[in-house]
């Protein structure tokens, strides 16, 4: 064998310690076929051209470089070897520089130790094996699940790069919590107004063509990986043609029976076939087949009587599983809130005048229960509305975070009461005050500036209690030390902590994505690969990894779609790194302990087989399961245990 | 320098870092230019997740005198969780090492970030030194072969994953 051994004097610098004479001797002492060769500088544009076209011409079997770290310049090595014509994994680099010429006093220590590492990976190096990265073709579309913000951004954005999206929403409306509300923090701009032409753009826009939407509709089975999925996703009927209809409300008109708005939080009714409210897009209704007297024995058909247009509503409508092919999933589902009953002593749920902040924004909107009235459940304005931040957030027992977003809707509250309540005071009881944002913290000063606005600090939530006074709900506020003080009320906001959301923990085992400790859905890195989850080819966007506002969820719907277009791109096959586990068949007992320790799902059991199989594209390169192998079964390429045990003993004995 | 005895006596030690913490953090102690003694031979893995204890029993058979595995700190693991897998099976490698009569100071696991230069020479110093005075390796190797040689009865025929 030979092998060529490029000794890089870092511009005379490595050799102020390390004597390349010595090296070359002893290296010809300890192996045979070993040609050496000192460089100038072997990472400078000319090193690494004479570095090609000396292989080239040379056609050693194995390289080693002795340069610096194997970090800095092994990638544009690689790269010159498979110029100079050469499989790229048959070179070892070996750190002399940073870790011997500059960290070794003696001159005679350090060119010894060199020739030691040196020999070392020489002896490595015959065992490298010529591997080739795979190529895999890719399905370059995408799965979305979830319609609102970050969930519609990266369709849009997709969508627009020609691919084609399936976008699967939950309920039967798409947009998320924002078209919900009337106004959106900072700029108290129109929550609707700001959403809506970006929901027609998914509906009926030019990129419309690529975005089918699944509406009622729920992802059941993800099989396959990273640029191959496929998936099943559960369609719920929705008994009314989203084709068809035109969304006139005949049949709304008709049916005869109704029950509490959900989508209002039950403040006020709607029938058994509905529109959640108006303007909800798409603009088709949809009945609730607990409520249908059709659904309940009965022969009830006077929706579909009162329908103008033939076949708009369709009550033979019946569930369904589509398969869909993708190369991605994005998962954009978006987070809950936190239940406010959790803690009695803010009366939620018992006492008429508290309410949560979700449905307070339903109050302030036009298109809400009282048209935008703020009035209480006995249709009274109230004179002073408490408003509670912080409510299971930054609490052990609940939410161990702050939400982020809590404050800045309060404050917006703020601004809007002064609107529709003038003089009405304003309490804000508080545990700490988060208004981070270039444009947010005007919204802190305002409400400084508003006279009828009173902050109040409490240091536990268990300090305060909300009774209920007769005329609305009085506050008692306890502190640890200091006397109590009472505040009456006629309305109480409180501000729900953003938790995950309920499904996420079902999602995150069918996606084999898993949730942090929170639970919500943990990041690849959350600084460096924010946009993607520890599973390949699944990424993440909006309130699904943690809570955050619409213009976070829009540009992290940015970020997912963004990712997904670099990495699956038409035409361009999938690169498959070698540097994987391999199972030896022959030898695995099929003890699954592989299975277990795989952090990446990669490794799974084939009955026929009666072995463990790695699937290469899940397979990140660790070798936790090649150490864990109880019959060294498995092999970690380019670790492979006769590789490292050669580079020991080399320099043990080198 | 001493002629003879304990004092001349210069260990040979096998480091088994991480490429993405422990490695790195080598890096910045070469970038720092802190010297350390020399007896310390790296060998770069993936992840501390990848060292399979034999690696140890054949490193103290072919003569090493002490095994330091590095690896990133709990949570900063690249892979997840490969660093607390090396840190189990380093524990139970441990139990078996006392049984065969290998100190305890011999199989050094510890955590270096990829920032902590000073905390990689503080590690290191701190194992030479403390091999120096221990001497040279001692352990029953026959015993040792015997439990790195055969994979169906030896170490791996009873450790956990």
């Amino acid at each position: 064998m030979k092998t060529a051994v490029y000794f890089c004097t870092c511009s005379g610098n490595v050799t102020e310690k390390i004597d390349p004479e010595h090296v070359r001797q002893r290296l010809g002492e300890l192996h045979e076929g070993v040609s050496f060769f000192e460089a100038g500088l072997l990472c400078s544009e000319e090193g690494r051209e004479s570095l090609a076209s000396d292989i080239a011409k040379n056609r050693p079997d194995r390289v080693v470089i002795a340069a610096c770290s194997p970090r800095e310049h092994e990638a544009e090595f690689m790269r010159a070897l498979a110029a100079g014509g050469m499989n790229p994994y048959l070179m070892h680099m070996v750190n002399i520089r940073e870790q011997v010429a500059w960290v070794t006093e003696d001159p005679a220590e350090a060119s010894a130790k060199a020739a030691r590492l040196i020999s070392a990976g020489v002896a490595r190096a015959a065992l490298h094996e010529p591997l080739e990265k795979r190529e895999l073709d890719v399905c370059p579309d995408a799965v979305v699940l979830g319609a609102g913000p970050a969930g519609l951004k990266a369709a849009l954005l997709l969508a627009g790069a020609g691919r084609k999206v399936t976008l699967v929403e939950k309920s039967p409306l798409i947009g998320g919590m924002p078209v919900r509300y009337e106004e959106l923090f900072p700029a108290l701009e129109c929550g609707p107004c700001m959403i809506e032409p970006l929901l027609g753009d998914v509906l009926h826009g030019e990129l419309a063509t690529n975005i089918e939407l699944l509406t009622l509709s729920e992802l059941t089975e993800v099989l396959g990986f990273y640029g191959n999925f496929s998936v099943k996703i559960k369609k719920r009927p929705r008994y009314a043609d989203t084709e068809k209809c035109i969304g006139c409300a005949e049949c709304v008109e008709a049916c005869p029976v109704s029950a509490g708005n959900q989508y209002n939080y039950g403040m006020d009714e709607r029938k058994a076939v509905y529109f959640p409210f108006p303007g909800a897009l798409p603009n088709v209704p949809v009945l609730d087949e607990a409520l249908c007297l059709r659904f309940s024995g009965g022969d009830c058909r006077l929706c579909a009587d009162a329908c103008p247009v033939p076949g708009a509503i369709d009550l033979d409508d019946r569930e369904e599983i589509v398969g869909r092919k993708a190369g991605a999933v994005i998962v954009a589902t978006g987070s809950g809130v936190y239940d406010c009953r959790g803690l009695p002593n803010l009366g939620y749920g018992e006492i008429a005048g508290v309410y949560t902040a979700p449905e307070f924004e339903r109050l302030l909107a036009a298109n809400g229960p009282t048209g935008g009235e703020i009035v209480g459940r006995d249709g009274r304005a109230p004179g002073s509305v408490a408003i509670i931040h912080c409510v299971g957030s930054m609490d052990k027992g609940h939410a161990d975070y702050c939400s982020g977003i809590c404050c800045r809707y309060a404050l917006k509250f703020n601004h809007m009461l002064e609107k529709k309540l003038p003089g009405a005071k304003v309490y804000h009881f508080f545990r700490e005050l988060a208004v981070p944002g270039k444009e947010d913290f005007a919204l802190l000063k305002h409400a400084r500036e508003n006279p009828e606005a009173l902050f109040i600090r409490y240091s536990d939530i268990r300090d305060l209690e909300i009774r209920d006074g007769g005329s609305g709900p009085s506050i008692i506020h306890r502190p640890g030390s200091g006397k109590s003080e009472t505040f009456a009320a006629g309305m109480v906001v409180l501000c729900p902590a953003v938790v995950p959301a309920a499904g996420a923990g079902a999602l995150a085992a069918m996606l084999d994505a898993p949730l942090d400790g929170f639970g919500f859905f943990e990041e690849l890195h959350g600084r460096l690969d924010s946009a993607k989850s520890k599973m390949n080819g699944v990424y993440l966007a909006g309130a699904c990894q943690a809570p955050m506002d619409i213009r976070e969820a829009m540009s992290r719907g940015a970020a997912a779609a963004g990712c997904a277009l670099s990495e699956l791109v038409p035409g361009r096959m999938l690169d498959v790194s070698p540097l994987h586990g391999v199972v030896d068949a022959e030898k695995c007992s099929g003890c699954r302990v592989c299975v277990a320790v795989c952090p990446y799902k990669a490794i799974s059991f084939d009955p026929e087989l009666g072995a463990a199989e790695i699937n290469p594209v899940l397979c990140r390169g660790c070798g936790t399961c090649a150490a864990a192998c109880p019959l060294e079964a498995i092999g970690a390429n380019h670790f492979t245990t006769g590789e490292i045990l050669a580079e020991m003993e080399g320099a043990l004995n080198g | 320098m001493a002629d003879s005895g304990i004092l001349a006596f210069e260990p040979k030690v096998v480091g088994f870092l991480c490429n993405w913490c422990s490695y790195a953090g080598a890096d910045k102690a070469g970038a720092a230019q802190i010297p350390y003694p020399p007896n310390v031979n790296i060998i770069r893995v993936a992840c501390t997740g990848r060292v399979d204890p034999v690696f140890i029993l054949k490193a103290f058979e072919m003569g090493a005198d002490g095994v330091l595995i590095l690896a990133c700190h709990p949570g900063d693991c690249h892979y997840k969780e490969g660093n607390l897998r090396a840190f189990q099976r380093h524990r139970i490698l441990l139990r078996l090492l006392r049984d065969l009569g290998v100190e305890e100071e011999r199989v050094r696991f510890d955590y270096v970030s990829a920032g902590e230069g000073d905390k990689f020479v503080k590690v290191i110093s701190e194992t030479v030194e403390a091999l120096r005075n221990l001497g040279p390796m001692n352990g029953d190797s026959s015993k040792i072969h015997a439990l790195s040689d055969d994979s169906h009865g030896g170490f791996h025929g009873q450790h956990i994953a």
